[in-house]
């Protein structure tokens, strides 16, 4: 690519060098500009197809390898689909043989994958972009036909569109068969409100991730990569920032690709729903990445709480010390499994592992612990419907999730016990007032910039969880309604952070 | 009827299981309950519920829980 001489001619290649699969670049605006005027213009039958050809197109962008991975996978899974659907009911057996030959693909693809990494190889291999978000759809899909729960597709492209739709394919919502796919076949009529509404929720999105995400990215990626320069209060700030980033970065993603495809008339799984504001940590996995908690509840946590082996050994403990240990038992060993995966489907590392482990022995001991806890606060008079206590809760929550990315984030255990160590040792609580702030990648103006951004995802995020915001602004007059949507996209424009010396490049889920 | 409404409350004592509302669907209960109801289910009306059978249909209200009790009798 070019990059001493600005006159130097910029030629073909170096455009296609540019291009990428992501969500963050003008060439992806182009792209879905004629994607949706595409969609609307060809007759309503043969509208899946413009979704199919420009998935796949912008897929090709992370190169053909991937791309024909994916569609691979579509064959497969589509096989396997038919495969267990025709065979009659009778034999299980051999139903579960093609469950199986489906699902143990889709995963052994996904392990290699994740594992690629950590061995050193004699071939060079492009792990597919998304790989857990389309695998973890196919095996539901799978299961779901195996349960009888839906029909088998019986259009491969078809289902290659389910797998690869782009709005989705980067970082998901993981979407259910039965609930996208009808959505993506059939045309949709244009729609002026859904349409304005798709382009509100997207540049929401590009807010969030370019104003907010990516200048907090900066501040943690200076602050976490050379930690043993910093006192333990700016580590401590840091550790809740690195939080907000993580929210803004991927909340902002799905809120892209919720927007877009809104505008083309169809409505992807919500994936958050104000999830700083959960009271516990059982509640925050409801409100955060909620397809993926939904996915590990639907096809690890319900088999295995029903499986016979789980269901004997309950059953033996509850025989002994009773009913209620029967079920935590059976709780306590499924979500074992569930927040092992969790950690593993994050990283395969062991800052991984222990980070699925903590949650395990947050959530499993309030749900066990319920009744002490509430006979505590009984016994102290404490109103839990005060809204200080409320304040509280959401702030504890925080904090714990803020603990819990700790861990993975320098990806090194022993770089997480020496932050946490300096926040008690080393605390230099005045690098938070002498101007330390304002050297950690962001000069001062940018860092004000930060923390407005900061407030206005926080006060933004409050107002829609008492109602629809957009609503609101579509309730207001025309002249209003235009000049806040062009200022909206000014905002974008002059504070948004587009690469370079930010190192603004990818979203931070992506290479899930 | 009146058994399985006991046997919910006992479950799960803060949710109204008469109110009109879908348990599963609008999040009054989670999967940590779900499993509960259906273990106690199971126990106190000699059922076995497969994993097909478990769909938010199925558990959004008790009305919705009896009628499936009484398809698997």
């Amino acid at each position: 690519m070019n990059s001493g001489n600005p006159y130097e001619a910029f030629t073909f290649s170096d455009f296609v060098e540019c291009l990428s699969p992501s969500f963050v670049s003008v060439y992806f605006l182009i792209f879905v500009l004629l994607v949706v005027l595409l969609y609307y213009l060809i007759p309503k039958r043969f509208r899946w197809t413009v979704l199919l050809t420009g998935s796949a197109l912008f897929y090709s962008l992370a190169g053909l390898e991937p791309l024909i991975t994916v569609l691979l996978s579509s064959v497969l899974v589509y096989f396997s689909g038919i495969m267990i659907e025709r065979t009659d009911k009778s034999r299980k057996h051999l139903r579960r043989v093609w469950l199986a030959a489906g699902v143990l693909s889709m995963l052994a693809v996904l392990i290699f994958c994740k594992c690629y990494s950590l061995f050193e190889w004699s071939f060079n291999f492009i792990i597919p972009l998304g790989i857990s978000y389309y695998t973890f759809s196919s095996v539901g899909y799978l299961a779901d036909i195996y349960w009888g729960k839906e029909a088998a597709e019986k259009n491969v492209l078809r289902l290659a569109l389910f797998l690869l739709f782009f709005p989705k394919i980067l970082q998901g919502p993981i979407a259910k068969h039965r609930e996208l796919a009808p959505q993506l076949n059939e045309g949709h009529e244009f729609n002026w409100h859904g349409f304005c509404f798709g382009i509100q929720k997207a540049l929401w999105g590009y807010f969030k991730k370019m104003v907010v995400a990516d200048r907090l990215g900066t501040m943690t990626r200076t602050v976490f990569g050379n930690y043993q320069q910093y006192g333990g209060a700016l580590l401590f700030l840091t550790m809740l920032a690195a939080a907000f980033q993580l929210y803004c970065d991927f909340s902002g993603c799905m809120d892209i690709a919720e927007g877009i495809s809104q505008m083309l008339g169809i409505k992807l799984e919500k994936n958050f729903d104000h999830p700083f504001l959960s009271r516990s940590g059982a509640e925050f996995w409801q409100r955060w990445h909620m397809t993926l908690s939904g996915w590990f509840k639907d096809y690890l946590f319900l088999p295995v709480s029903r499986s016979k082996w789980v269901k004997n050994l309950s059953k033996k403990i509850g025989e002994r010390f009773g009913a209620q240990a029967r079920k935590n038992t059976m709780i306590l060993i499924s979500s074992f499994f569930v927040w092992v995966a969790t950690g593993l489907w994050h990283g395969t590392g062991l800052p991984y592992l222990l980070w699925g482990l903590y949650w395990y022995v947050i959530i499993s001991s309030s749900t066990l612990l319920a009744d002490k806890y509430g006979r505590l606060t009984r016994a102290l008079h404490i109103n839990t419907e005060n809204s200080g206590w409320r304040l509280f809760q959401m702030a504890r929550t925080y904090l714990i999730f803020s603990f819990g990315r700790l861990i993975t984030i320098p990806n090194d255990l022993e770089a997480t016990g020496n932050i946490l160590g300096r926040f008690f040792s080393d605390a230099r609580p005045w690098e938070l007032f002498d101007k330390t702030l304002y050297s950690l990648g962001l000069i001062d103006v940018e860092f004000y910039v930060m923390l407005t951004g900061i407030i206005i995802v926080w006060a933004g995020e409050v107002l829609r969880s008492r109602g629809s915001v957009r609503e609101r602004i579509a309730g207001w007059n025309i002249p209003f309604r235009c000049a806040f949507y062009s200022l909206s996209v000014i905002v974008i424009l002059v504070f948004g952070i587009y690469g370079g010396g930010h190192g603004n490049t990818t979203f931070l889920y992506m290479n899930f | 009827m009146e058994k399985l409404m006991e046997l919910l409350t006992n479950c799960c004592p803060a949710v109204d299981f008469t109110a009109d509302a879908r348990l599963v669907t609008d999040k009054l209960i989670d999967s940590v309950d779900l499993v509960s109801i259906i273990s106690d289910i199971e126990d106190a009306f000699d059922v076995n519920i497969d994993m097909e059978k478990i769909v938010p249909e199925n558990f959004d209200s008790a009305e919705a829980m009896w009628e499936l009790i009484q398809s698997l009798k």
